[in-house]
């Protein structure tokens, strides 16, 4: 079998953002969408206080509340774990919004440029009419994971098969792979460092494992 | 990567260099002739130190180049009238008419003479952060040498945005314009105030990264809790502009409360001054025959010259010495019989001694035991007498380092910050070793790409040092540009660099009024700006707006209006980063913290055609310099290696015909040929059409060379270090040519050139300031700071949406960031608007509640309040730069300022765009 999942090593993470600005170029996402971002938190009180960064986005649960609550069936979770929209199917009613612990979902419901009411020639490249209210998230780059196995790469090891998150972090932080697979990186990761997932209690087994040394982060 | 093509997409490999931590190697993608996507270019894994990965803000370059906003023909003004009240009224022009205008005022200003009656030069230019615009400017370079006499004097920022003070003494001690840790091998860095993930490229991202999964401890001492606070093991709270009291008692913890052999003894002795003696007026102790510096010898128990074969010098204390000489300002000589003298160790030892851990504490607000702890960890972890291997040499193994960051290394304070900084590398043999403090570039001397060929053995034992004369009639008595670099500042020397190192905003400051007994000197006939932005980028930006609105004609090579080219006669629209063509060098070491494996060259190429009629840097200064007749001195100072590297070298010479007009590809084939050339010595060469599908070429650079320390042994050299002879002797007769000049405001400077520094109350430098304007200080209780923003520092991108988008990810981004508890006691709010109030002016913004501020400090990120750039005006950030003023009273010996204002806070209404 194969389950993907993301590894993000909170002790490289910087908070530098490349990789929402990667994701947002990979999958032109229009401003404001980001389908994968890094938060700012504070953790203690003066001058007992550490910052941590914590990069976010669809966690792709093994038990995902928005396949639940998505009635018109676009939501759906596919055999490698990954959490997949059908953009044909959503009838944007965002119940998957709401269900999801870790508002890793977005809605535009017309065309949004980054400089005014006119779209720029990369926008007006990249426009996907299909993505104007439906719900929309992370895919893990479905679609390049896809084209890669199919030309026999290794998402994660292969560039060309892993999303563009983890390919464009400036730390390292970020690793993909298939958690199944003990020879790949994110298991070697996960088998060597302490790790937990975020908001665990919820039951939704995520995807997404945090790499962190220090007391578990309230999340 | 090669340009490829996937369906109707093509990837086109290119290079990012908007800060000075570049380049980025990327690739683009381009479909149907629209540039869409950035990618990093994984065809540089292994040979790039972070394996062809780039930083965000390459990630802002395709809307870079699809601003509607974007000016995309040139323009004139048609207001006469300057201000920020005045509408310029730019019009479209054609480049014939642009060209002609500005060419015909150079002609005009070539037959009348280069110089105005004061000596200074009519024609002036002005280019952004850290020498960047150098990777974008084409062949410019070889107009402005090809041009004459221009004065670079009007900063953007420089001395007081950089790290002035640790490029000048930095370069003058152990030829680092920039230092850093050796990070690959370093276990404890002391960073103070340096925000190297934010600020030192994907290189030093990744390193870092690499070097905490390892294991590497970093203390991070800084008012506030920065990217590299929190990815630091431990953060100080330091109070803001102590941290050279801080090092101090480090150092005298290591010197009074450690055993000496916890010290690297053989290196203090052999690779320092230390053992040099020094004579009751302060100057080293010389032998009366050959003036060489003397040491005590403890084998045959005399004194002799520092150079003495099989010499074991005395580390320390005070010995008689028979006959010795002494050389003082202006070669004063002291002759002496039976001196009674000290070495320069025990002179530094006890300049330290009153600095105990307890004394810090009461200054800095860092408890004793606290930095008793963590002067044993820089010990415990210094390895004394360890080695490693490197490329077949056995170096020492040092893995101990302290860092420097903005502020800290700017203005008053500056000083005592890089001597004991570099003091602390000394005292346990860590600087130029690896896992040490190290160097990475020079820009004082040369050549430029390679710092250990700067080495040059000088006086006394040292290097040489270009340093400006002081002496009687040597001395730059009427200054030749109009910030006085060579005239006021000694260290900074008189490379190529030098004047735009500064001191910048002297210029800034005379041209409006200029102090007693100093001729104010004029605006330049012509000024031409490039990449930078200093209305927002400087300092009292209001004023500063109002000073570039006096200047007589400006050129400004212009992306799109903004609070400089506001105030342009002429808008020209070059080709930015996505459109042009330039080959620059890459890898070696160079800044900020670039240690490679390899060296090459890396080519910038059109992606995507010139949006509108934007032009290629290198047609626009080719055209210049047809225009104006300079053709031949262009293309010689393009064969010299102005546009990139030397056409002309050993084996090879690709060099351009003088008096032909060349085209871009034929200038830029050229260098591509030269280059790989000189590379590989000749056999193997690439042409411009091979860059293209190829984008760099590399070949190995030898780890090794990222050390100073066995050039510095194998020329026998010692680092100047830790008396100051030879600077204070400069500071001395720089004073007396000054007040022979009947100059006095340059004493509080003067006072600086300490042979040892000792400390002096740094921030209450700046209460004296307020006192000094009739203020009161209890009217400005916080400490106002700021930080850079890794989206937005150098790059331009105050009007890239994309980057304040994910700017806005950061809590600090566009905010004013205070303490929670002192907000509290204001009666603040998170997200409530406030005014921030110096003497000098005010800024207002939305308020960040954090927990990692000091109570005393608050933090404004970045550099904002623009009012003309589009989209950014949009924006209502405030901006620490709109108050914190110029002066010469808070400018320290070496022209820089602190980017630090004392300020109120005070709650107000919502404040509209």
């Amino acid at each position: 079998m194969t389950r993907y999942v993301m590894v993000a090593d909170l002790r490289r993470c910087v908070g530098c953002q490349t990789c929402t600005a990667a994701c947002r170029h990979a999958n032109a996402t229009p401003p404001g969408v980001q389908w994968r971002r890094v938060l700012d938190l504070e953790i203690g009180e003066y001058p007992e206080v550490q910052r941590v960064f914590v990069p976010t986005g669809c966690q792709h649960c093994s038990d995902p509340p928005c396949v639940a609550a998505c009635p018109s069936t676009a939501t759906r979770q596919r055999a490698d774990g990954i959490v997949t929209i059908d953009y044909d199917i959503c009838i944007g009613c965002l119940y998957c919004a709401l269900a999801c612990p870790y508002e890793a979902r977005s809605k535009v419901d017309e065309p949004v440029y980054a400089y005014g009411d006119d779209p720029t020639a990369s926008e007006t490249a990249r426009f996907d009419p299909r993505t104007i209210g439906v719900a929309q998230k992370c895919t893990f780059c479905v679609d390049v994971i896809d084209a890669g196995v199919a030309a026999g790469l290794t998402p994660g090891k292969d560039r060309a098969a892993t999303p563009a998150c983890a390919n464009a972090c400036i730390s390292g932080a970020l690793t993909f792979g298939d958690i199944d697979d003990p020879n790949s990186a994110v298991s070697r990761l996960l088998r060597e460092n302490k790790h937990f997932r975020m908001h665990e209690d919820a039951g939704t087994k995520p995807g997404f494992y945090y790499l962190w040394d220090k007391e578990a982060l309230p999340l | 990567m090669k340009p490829t093509r996937h369906g109707s997409a093509r990837y086109v490999p290119t290079y990012c260099y908007n800060c000075v931590a570049g380049p980025d190697l990327l690739t683009v993608k381009v479909e149907d002739g629209v540039a869409t996507e950035v990618r990093p270019n994984f065809a540089a894994t292994g040979i790039h130190p972070a394996d062809g990965r780039v930083c965000v803000k390459a990630f802002g370059l395709v809307q870079k180049t699809y601003n509607p906003h974007r000016i995309l023909t040139p323009m004139k003004r048609t207001n006469p009238k300057k201000g920020r009240d005045q509408d310029p009224g730019f019009v479209p022009i054609s480049w014939e008419e642009a060209l002609d205008e500005i060419t015909g005022r150079l002609n005009r200003i070539r037959a009348e003479g280069l110089l105005d009656d004061r000596g200074l030069p009519k024609v002036a230019a002005s280019f952004g952060h850290g020498g960047t615009p150098a990777s974008y400017m084409g062949t410019l370079p070889a107009f402005l040498a090809a041009w004459g006499p221009m004065d670079f004097s009007f900063g953007s920022g420089q001395g007081v945005k950089c790290t002035h003070s640790e490029h000048l003494y930095g370069e003058f001690w152990h030829r680092a314009f920039t230092v850093c840790s050796d990070t690959v091998h370093s276990r404890y860095i002391l960073s103070f105030g340096a925000n190297v993930e934010v600020t030192g490229g994907v290189c030093a991202v990744w390193r870092h990264a690499e070097a905490r999964v390892r294991g590497i401890k970093r203390v991070n001492f800084e008012p506030h809790l920065s990217v590299t606070g929190a990815a630091s093991a431990e953060w100080v709270p330091i109070k803001p502009k102590t941290d050279g009291a801080l090092m101090f008692a480090l150092i005298n913890t290591m010197l009074f409360e450690q055993p000496r052999e916890r010290l690297d003894i053989p290196f203090l002795r052999d690779r320092t001054a230390s053992p040099y003696l020094v004579g009751p007026n302060g100057y080293f102790l010389r032998d009366p025959e050959s003036r060489k510096p003397l040491m005590w010898d403890t084998v045959t128990n005399r004194a002799q010259p520092y150079d003495t074969p099989g010499v074991v010098a005395a580390l320390e204390g005070a010995f008689t010495v028979p006959e010795a000489v002494e050389v003082g300002a202006d070669d004063e000589v002291w002759t002496y019989s039976d001196v009674r003298v000290e070495t320069a160790f025990t002179r530094m030892a006890e300049t330290m001694r009153p600095y105990t851990a307890e004394w810090a504490e009461g200054i800095c607000d860092v408890p004793a035991t606290r930095i008793r702890r963590i002067a044993g960890e820089y010990l415990d972890n210094a390895c004394i007498g360890q080695t490693i291997e490197v490329d077949g040499a056995v170096l020492p193994f040092r893995p101990v380092a302290v860092t420097l960051g903005k502020t800290v290394n700017n203005g008053w304070g500056a000083y005592d910050c890089v001597w004991a900084r570099t003091m602390l590398a000394c005292l346990v043999g860590a600087l130029e070793v690896p896992g040490g403090t190290i160097g990475t570039t020079v820009r004082i001397n040369k050549p430029h790409h390679n710092r250990l060929a700067s080495v040059k053995p000088g006086p006394d034992g040292f290097m040489t040092a270009n340093v400006n004369p002081t002496k009687r009639g040597k001395w730059e008595e009427k200054p030749t540009g109009r910030n006085a670099h060579k005239t006021l500042v000694p260290l900074v020397g008189n490379g190529a660099w030098s004047q735009a190192l500064g001191p910048t905003h002297l210029a800034w400051m005379f041209v409006r009024e200029s102090p007693e007994s100093w001729v104010r000197p004029s605006y330049p006939e012509m000024w031409f700006i490039y990449r930078t932005n200093p209305a927002i980028s400087f300092w009292d930006t209001h004023q500063l707006a109002e000073t570039i609105a006096r200047m007589p004609f400006v050129v400004a090579f212009a992306y799109t209006v903004d609070e400089t080219n506001y105030m342009a006669d002429i808008l020209l629209p070059d080709a930015t980063d996505l459109e042009s063509t330039q080959l620059i060098r890459m890898g070696g070491t160079k800044f900020i913290e670039q240690h490679w494996e390899h060296q090459g060259v890396v080519l910038r190429q059109p992606a995507v055609d010139p949006c509108g009629e934007s032009r290629d840097m290198t047609w626009i200064a080719t055209e210049l310099a047809r225009r104006t007749g300079l053709i031949e001195k262009y293309n010689a100072a393009l064969n010299r290696g102005a546009g990139s590297v030397p056409l002309k070298g050993d084996g090879f010479d690709f060099s351009l015909d003088l008096d032909k007009v060349h085209s871009g590809d034929e200038i830029w084939n050229a260098a591509c040929k030269a280059a790989t050339a000189e590379l590989t010595h000749g056999a193997d060469i690439k042409d411009l059409a091979w860059f293209r599908e190829n984008g760099f070429f590399v070949v190995p650079f030898k780890r090794v060379d990222w050390y100073l320390y066995p050039t510095m042994v194998e020329q026998g050299l010692r680092f100047e270090l830790p008396y100051q002879e030879r600077l204070t002797r400069a500071g001395i007769e720089l004073g007396r040519r000054l007040h022979e000049q009947d100059i006095h405001w340059w004493d509080r400077q003067l006072a600086e050139y300490e042979p040892i520094p000792r400390w002096h109350d740094i921030p209450e430098i700046w209460i004296n300031a307020l006192r000094n304007t009739g203020a009161n200080p209890d009217d400005y209780p916080f400490w106002g700071v700021t930080t850079k923003s890794m989206q937005h520092t150098t790059g331009s991108n105050a009007a890239v949406q994309l980057m304040d988008e994910v700017a806005g990810n950061l809590r600090t981004h566009g905010r004013v960031v205070m303490n929670r508890k002192a907000a509290e006691k204001l009666g603040i709010k998170r997200d409530s608007w406030v005014e921030v109030r110096s003497v000098a002016n005010f800024t207002r913004g939305q308020v960040e509640l954090v927990e990692g501020i000091r109570p005393d400090t608050i933090l404004i990120t970045g550099q904002f309040q623009h009012w003309a750039t589009p989209y950014a005006k949009d924006r209502n950030y405030p901006s620490l730069n709109t108050i914190t003023p110029m002066s010469i009273e808070l400018t320290d010996a070496n022209g820089s300022g602190s980017d630090v204002v004392r300020v109120s806070v005070r709650p107000i209404e919502e404040v509209a765009a």
